[in-house]
């Protein structure tokens, strides 16, 4: 379970977070929400312990993550809103890569029916950088299933994607939640999806 | 197994990478050779005056040329967040710089074991001072790439003078400069004590690097 408590947060003198509260537990999905600017990428990169909140702690299964952040990596995917994938490496080579970064478990047939799923079976010897936006998209969501792990945590995760693919980011959202998983994201659409709590910033905005 | 899974998986990537950027890693070598040749048309085929100064001209070089790599370290794992990625698979900030400072060693160094004897020659350096400079060059290179990774990683820092970064890498290269020059020029006692020297700073490098490194990583990305 993640827990935030009390997340105050200032860049250059302005208060960009103040006061907010929120608690992850297991089949539990977040939708953040607010206008640009207001925090939400800052939020996320705070809940993974990138960013430093100015005042506020983070829990993990009851553990500060400041102080226990590799076991906290353990269970944590983040994937941000912008490309991860290297433009020299191919498809396969990036996933392959990943694999090896994360220690996945995952095997090579799945790998391919993965790369299937998502219509970058085609593409897999192709090099990232002759790929359109939404294809490297695909590719970095495909590191959700790669690394296998309990807490998602998505910066747009839908920018970019055709129906298709939004629809089957969809059902996968919802299955992981339903086993068990967490996951928060960022997103300025409202995705079909039930059960889903909604958190807008826009209401603890201190501008 | 984790960890190792981890940093193979780096070491992997980066040989892959600088693969498949093989043009920019010849463009540094080229830039040497030519300058090199550029010294030879411009002093003049006095052959006395190249033995005296062959040597300095070739670490003058070889630390301009290492200049020409710097952007290379950090910035692009910095710019897409890969450095993020790097730490989330488990390895620390201080590891991550590890790899970066014995891949740029490897990938960047290295070849310079190659194109040292061809610069000599167009020098006219002595055979005995080519074993010298080859001396000088495997203990300096390593304090160089120290060097060349703090410069980096302050450069993230820096989002708008990348040139602070080639002048932090040229005024605390000129310790490592001033004893491997004049190696050439001393006795077997007093060289020796300079190697001594130059060990001490080779591993008070390998002390400082990698947590100097870290920390302006860390502080780049709180400032991103």
């Amino acid at each position: 379970m993640l827990l935030a408590n009390n997340i105050n947060f200032k860049r250059n003198n302005k208060t960009i977070l103040r006061n907010i509260n929120l608690s992850l537990p297991p089949n539990k999905i977040i939708h953040l929400s607010g206008k640009n600017g207001i925090g939400k990428t800052t939020l996320l990169k705070i809940l993974t312990n990138i960013l430093e909140p100015e005042i506020g702690e983070i829990f993990w299964n009851g553990k500060n993550i400041k102080k226990n952040p590799f076991e906290f990596y353990k269970n944590t995917t983040f994937i941000m809103d912008q490309q991860s994938s290297n433009n020299n490496l191919t498809v396969k080579e990036n996933i392959f890569f990943w694999c090896k970064l994360f220690y996945s478990k995952i095997k090579p047939h799945e790998i391919e029916s993965i790369l299937e799923i998502l219509q970058l079976n085609n593409y897999q010897n192709s090099h990232v950088n002759n790929l359109s936006y939404g294809e490297i998209k695909k590719l970095e969501l495909s590191r959700l299933i790669i690394e296998r792990k309990k807490l998602w945590v998505l910066d747009e995760p839908y920018i970019g994607l055709d129906e298709k693919s939004v629809e089957l980011i969809n059902e996968t959202i919802k299955n992981h939640a339903e086993l068990g998983g967490m996951i928060i994201f960022t997103s300025h659409t409202n995705p079909e999806i039930i059960n889903i709590e909604k958190l807008n910033l826009d209401n603890n905005a201190y501008f | 197994m984790r960890i190792f899974s981890s940093i193979s998986a780096l070491f992997k990537r980066e040989f892959q990478i600088t693969y498949r950027n093989f043009s920019d890693l010849m463009s540094i070598f080229i830039f040497f050779l030519l300058a090199v040749i550029i010294f030879v048309f411009s002093v003049g085929p006095n052959k006395e005056i190249f033995n005296e100064i062959g040597v300095g001209i070739i670490w003058t070089l070889i630390l301009l040329s290492n200049t020409l790599s710097l952007k290379k370290i950090f910035q692009n794992d910095f710019d897409n967040n890969n450095l993020i990625l790097f730490h989330m698979s488990g390895l620390s900030y201080e590891i991550i710089v590890i790899i970066k400072i014995i891949t740029i060693w490897l990938f960047f160094q290295i070849p310079f074991f190659v194109v040292i004897p061809i610069s000599s020659i167009l020098l006219n350096v002595d055979f005995v001072n080519i074993k010298t400079i080859f001396l000088s060059f495997l203990i300096g290179s390593p304090i160089i790439t120290c060097i060349t990774t703090i410069s980096g990683s302050m450069n993230l820092l820096n989002k708008k003078n990348f040139a602070i970064g080639s002048l932090i890498i040229m005024i605390f290269s000129i310790p490592v400069i001033i004893f491997v020059v004049n190696l050439t020029n001393v006795s077997i006692e007093i060289a020796n004590a300079q190697i001594k020297i130059l060990l001490g700073i080779m591993f008070f490098f390998f002390a400082i690097t990698p947590w100097v490194s870290a920390t302006c990583i860390k502080l780049g990305l709180q400032n991103k």
